[in-house]
């Protein structure tokens, strides 16, 4: 197909696929939200851009025959922030998608968009850990399903090959139970300080991640087994000190990293509280 | 860079402009097409200065790019100028002295316009969140809260 001055606006996947295997240094771009403010700095000068946003199958939620939750790529924040089927222990992705920057910005930024960016303050990439996500990615090469665990690499970097891209977000089915999301930064808008991402069934298994403490998101079996048999006192301290070994934060403008060790298990303390408080509720 | 012809909907007319890959809805609108309601302020999309519509919901025309708008129907604050619901919003600004340098006016308006938009009912706490993305360095906020909330309240008891 086409291009105008170098934008590609191709409106099937594999059309995309194919440009973006034979167009020199070209990039897919989705929601905006983190790219073209990149371009703006000229932090990132790519040749040519294909729009994925026309594409009708990465966009909606759908509910897979088996219960499964299927969100396409393109998706908007503020959609998923709505979606009611997200519900139970997957309620951690909406309240997440709902405190991502500001409602103009979630009019524009996808899911596949924010964690293919893996800035390690998003919102999405402790939720998507904590709820168990699979990333469905695909290139001309066909497509592959990857854990949300080694999705996320490195500081931006993701397990993508060049000419790939995220496709959909697969979720489990939910179980009754809680889902939430703790955010706390400095002012409304701003990527978080420390963030956690609980799922909780009510049968007790306990799924933690923490976000903005390290490249990726921190989790940890032990921790999640920890909390899944109690929720004692002595049981919520375990299970901090272990998260609280495995993150390796950095000192930045939003806070140090020390100060960020220090929140990880008043913060993870105060999610069980809201947990616990939100299932009486 | 290498320019190519636009075709762009903004405030119900058809535009033709020239762009680059990354000139953004925002440079355009701006340089070529002369809405200049909508300021550019960061560049980064943080401080909601650029806040437009797109297809009837608030973007950053800073975020988008030209080229990837057409089709797309934009308004800008000049293209509401005859719309009731804006022009509430801006006589309760005026009414309230919601801005003192006024940069970040028409950002906040397309941002309460679109709060305004349903009959749902509208409180303090619903106006600081749709707000919250756009950034005023002299009100501190409280008249042009104030400003909404009273827009709101007139269009409830029918005003």
């Amino acid at each position: 197909m086409s291009d105008k001055a170098g934008l590609f606006r191709p409106d099937s996947l594999s059309e995309a696929l194919h440009l973006l295997a034979t167009v020199p240094d070209s990039r897919p771009l989705a929601g905006g939200a983190s790219l073209i403010a990149m371009i703006n700095a000229r932090i990132v000068e790519p040749a040519a851009l294909v729009s994925v946003t026309q594409i009708a199958e990465l966009r909606g939620i759908r509910v897979s025959p088996s219960g499964e939750i299927v969100i396409g790529a393109s998706t908007r924040h503020r959609d998923i922030a709505e979606e009611t089927r997200l519900s139970g222990t997957l309620a951690v992705v909406p309240d997440a998608a709902g405190q991502i920057a500001s409602a103009t910005i979630r009019n524009m930024g996808t899911i596949g968009g924010s964690i293919a960016h893996a800035d390690p303050g998003l919102d999405f990439p402790p939720a998507l850990v904590a709820a168990g996500a699979v990333v469905e990615v695909a290139s001309t090469a066909g497509r592959r399903r990857i854990p949300i665990v080694e999705f996320f690499v490195d500081w931006y970097a993701t397990a993508l090959s060049p000419g790939e891209i995220v496709v959909a977000v697969h979720l489990p089915k939910p179980k009754p139970g809680v889902g939430l999301y703790l955010k706390h930064r400095r002012v409304a808008g701003d990527f978080a300080i420390v963030s956690i991402a609980l799922s909780r069934a009510l049968d007790g298994e306990t799924h933690i991640a923490v976000g903005g403490c390290g490249p990726t998101p921190v989790a940890s079996a032990e921790a999640d087994r920890i909390l899944s048999c109690s929720t004692s006192g002595a049981a919520l301290a375990q299970a901090g000190e272990v998260l609280t070994a495995l993150a390796d934060p950095v000192d930045d403008v939003r806070g140090t990293a020390e100060y960020r060790r220090l929140l990880i298990p008043r913060m993870l303390r105060r999610a069980m509280f809201d947990a616990a408080a939100k299932s009486a509720a | 860079m290498e320019k190519a012809s636009v075709s762009l909907q903004v405030n119900g007319a058809t535009c033709e402009a020239q762009a680059t890959l990354y000139d953004t809805l925002l440079t355009v609108l701006r340089d070529q097409l002369l809405f200049t309601s909508a300021k550019r302020g960061c560049n980064q999309g943080v401080c909601g200065a650029c806040t437009v519509l797109a297809d009837g919901v608030p973007v950053r025309a800073c975020l988008s790019l030209a080229l990837d708008c057409e089709g797309r129907r934009i308004e800008t604050v000049e293209g509401l100028s005859a719309n009731p619901r804006m022009q509430a919003l801006q006589r309760s600004f005026i009414r309230r002295g919601a801005f003192q340098c006024a940069f970040c006016t028409p950002g906040m308006l397309i941002s309460a316009y679109a709060l305004l938009g349903s009959d749902r009912p509208v409180n303090e706490a619903d106006v600081r969140k749709s707000l919250s993305g756009n950034l005023c360095r002299c009100t501190g906020y409280k008249k042009i809260i104030e400003a909404v909330l009273e827009t709101a309240g007139d269009r409830r008891s029918g005003r």
